[in-house]
């Protein structure tokens, strides 16, 4: 996906003038192009988060639109505060790039991990949440987010390299991607964990089940109609993100489905109000989270019969 | 700076007098706090809204506007009662200071009322602001300066020194920074609380260009203008000594007067010594 977002930077700064690119430190082997080629619309603050989300609402507040960049829960949960006040209150053109999202850096453990960047995102009016789950929604939510007026958080894991979509696809903010159709169960993913949700999916038409997926390229706004819809289709949603299952997109289906009157079973996975002090492998992770392949598929199978 | 002599001193005493009254009247008709940490940068504001920024109340949001953040946002009040003078809006207003639905906040809040520039008053937060907007000013090539007034509370944020890095990395010589220095912070003395000493070799070691003035000294207060100077390579700080609840005897250097409402029998007092 890094791929995807250096070059559609890269196009945007090139396009706009307004553009800017601030970055907390980070962007090793990934900016040094966009360094010299647009000198001061790039600046590495240094390891600042919290000064670097208020000098970027400085630079917005005077014309420029802003993206800022470092991995997730430094540039979250660590600057939360100057997010709401110099940021999500004054509805400030700051668009927020969030990596290593979710248990990217696994080996890290709990100091990297940002499992609950999309709760703290998701309180803050004004705010726009992009959580893309494959290149071509990385570089649709960058080219989007520079268009809206005010705050945006992409969220960007360090998994979703995997391309889902063609290049034809429209998508729209606030608008679900249904990518395959099917009457057991509707699965909503939001961000990387989609490809790995594609693959569960396509073994369980192997063996005759089918079940709705959809893609959630934003939380922030989401898309209500269609998850209603879902659930009166087929009663049971299923909300798939490697975010806490408290504040993300799970909470976010059982607000609205609870609130709606209609009657349907909510399915949260992702990872549970619990830190691990463990280290080991992407997949090791997820699956200790109940995230991998063979835990959802086994899960889901149990959700349907 | 233009021309100062003693008829300027004069007219600027004055005003500071009549900032302090009507500051008085804003603070207990709400009911309010923070008289003293207004007082004590009344002379500072009026000086420099009066000899030193070059804004214009009839183009409250010019883009070649000088920017006057003041991160203590708590003391708004000393800023709301200039503002209404220099006819960035109607006095009348002031009578509503936090008052119910009353946009006269009493902390600095960005789209509330014309010539506060941004949200303040969560510590730390308008020098970062402060190196983003000079920034803008060097990437547009406009010659606009950027004010920020710190409380010298604020200097314990982490946030003060990031940005202190940040601006004389990027040798922003177009920000300049005053510190209300009262020696007062929420709890107590600041050099009881964590002490800041010494100061200005922090300052300097920051590779920022340091002055010292008496905060209540307009004479002094006339080398604030030469920090302009596009001549300088480091952004400036300006330590102003300022006393805690400055012009008024029984507010002065009392940290009590952080939190409480003036009463009747105080109010009069204060207004005695005022007019």
């Amino acid at each position: 996906m890094k791929e995807a977002l250096l070059q559609t930077l890269k196009n945007i700064m090139r396009q706009h003038k307004k553009a800017v690119l601030l970055t907390a430190d980070m962007g090793f082997s990934v900016f040094e192009e966009i360094q010299t080629e647009f000198g001061d619309r790039f600046i590495n603050t240094g390891i600042t988060e919290q000064s670097t989300i208020s000098v970027a609402a400085g630079l917005a507040h005077n014309g420029f639109i802003v993206y800022v960049y470092a991995q997730a829960p430094f540039i979250t949960a660590r600057c939360y505060e100057q997010i709401r006040l110099d940021v999500s209150y004054s509805n400030s053109n700051v668009k927020i790039i969030g990596t290593a999202a979710g248990i990217s850096l696994s080996q890290l453990g709990v100091s990297h991990f940002a499992l609950e960047d999309v709760a703290l995102m998701r309180n803050l009016p004004n705010m726009k949440i992009f959580t893309p789950g494959d290149p071509f929604e990385a570089e649709w939510a960058i080219r989007q987010s520079y268009d809206l007026n005010g705050p945006a958080y992409i969220r960007i894991g360090k998994t979703g390299n995997e391309s889902i979509h063609n290049g034809s696809l429209k998508i729209a903010i606030g608008k679900g991607i249904k990518i395959y159709s099917g009457n057991y169960a509707s699965i909503f993913v939001s961000g990387s964990l989609l490809y790995l949700v594609k693959k569960i999916v396509m073994k369980l038409v192997q063996e005759n089940i089918h079940v709705t997926l959809i893609s959630l390229p934003t939380i922030e706004p989401l898309d209500k109609s269609l998850i209603l819809h879902e659930a009166k289709k087929t009663g049971k949603i299923i909300t798939i993100e490697e975010h806490s299952i408290i504040g993300g997109l799970g909470s976010a289906a059982a607000e609205i489905l609870a609130e709606s009157g209609i009657s349907a079973k909510l399915y949260r996975f992702g990872t549970p109000e619990l830190f691990t002090n463990v280290t080991g492998s992407n997949d090791y992770l997820l699956d200790l989270y109940g995230l991998s392949f063979k835990k959802i598929l086994k899960k889901i199978i149990r959700i349907i019969k | 700076m233009s021309e100062f002599n003693k008829k300027h001193l004069t007219y600027l005493k004055s005003a500071a007098k009549k900032i302090r009254l009507t500051v008085l009247n804003m603070i207990s008709t709400a009911g309010a706090s923070h008289i003293a940490s207004s007082y004590s940068i009344v002379d500072l504001v009026v000086f420099l809204y009066e000899h030193v920024l070059n804004v214009n109340p009839k183009k409250p949001y010019d883009a070649n506007r000088d920017r006057f953040i003041l991160s203590k946002g708590w003391g708004v009040s000393a800023i709301y009662a200039v503002l209404a003078r220099k006819g960035f809006f109607d006095p009348s207003l002031l009578d509503t200071y936090c008052q119910n639905g009353s946009k006269m906040i009493g902390s600095s809040t960005k789209n509330s009322i014309s010539g506060i520039e941004e949200t303040t008053g969560s510590m730390g937060h308008g020098l970062p602001i402060g190196v983003g907007i000079a920034l803008a000013a060097k990437m547009q090539k406009k010659d606009f300066k950027v004010f920020v007034l710190l409380s010298d509370g604020e200097c314990d944020e982490g946030t003060t020194w990031e940005s202190a890095l940040l601006a004389s990395h990027h040798k922003l010589n177009n920000l300049i920074v005053v510190i209300d220095c009262n020696k007062w912070q929420s709890f107590g003395r600041t050099k009881d609380v964590l002490s800041l000493e010494p100061l200005i070799a922090k300052w300097k070691a920051f590779n920022w260009e340091v002055s010292e003035i008496d905060g209540h000294n307009f004479d002094q207060m006339k080398s604030i203008f030469n920090h302009r100077s596009n001549k300088k390579t480091y952004p400036s700080v300006i330590i102003a000594h300022t006393t805690k609840g400055k012009g008024v005897s029984i507010f002065e250097d009392r940290n009590e007067w952080h939190y409480k409402t003036p009463s009747e029998k105080e109010i009069k007092i204060a207004q005695r010594e005022l007019l």
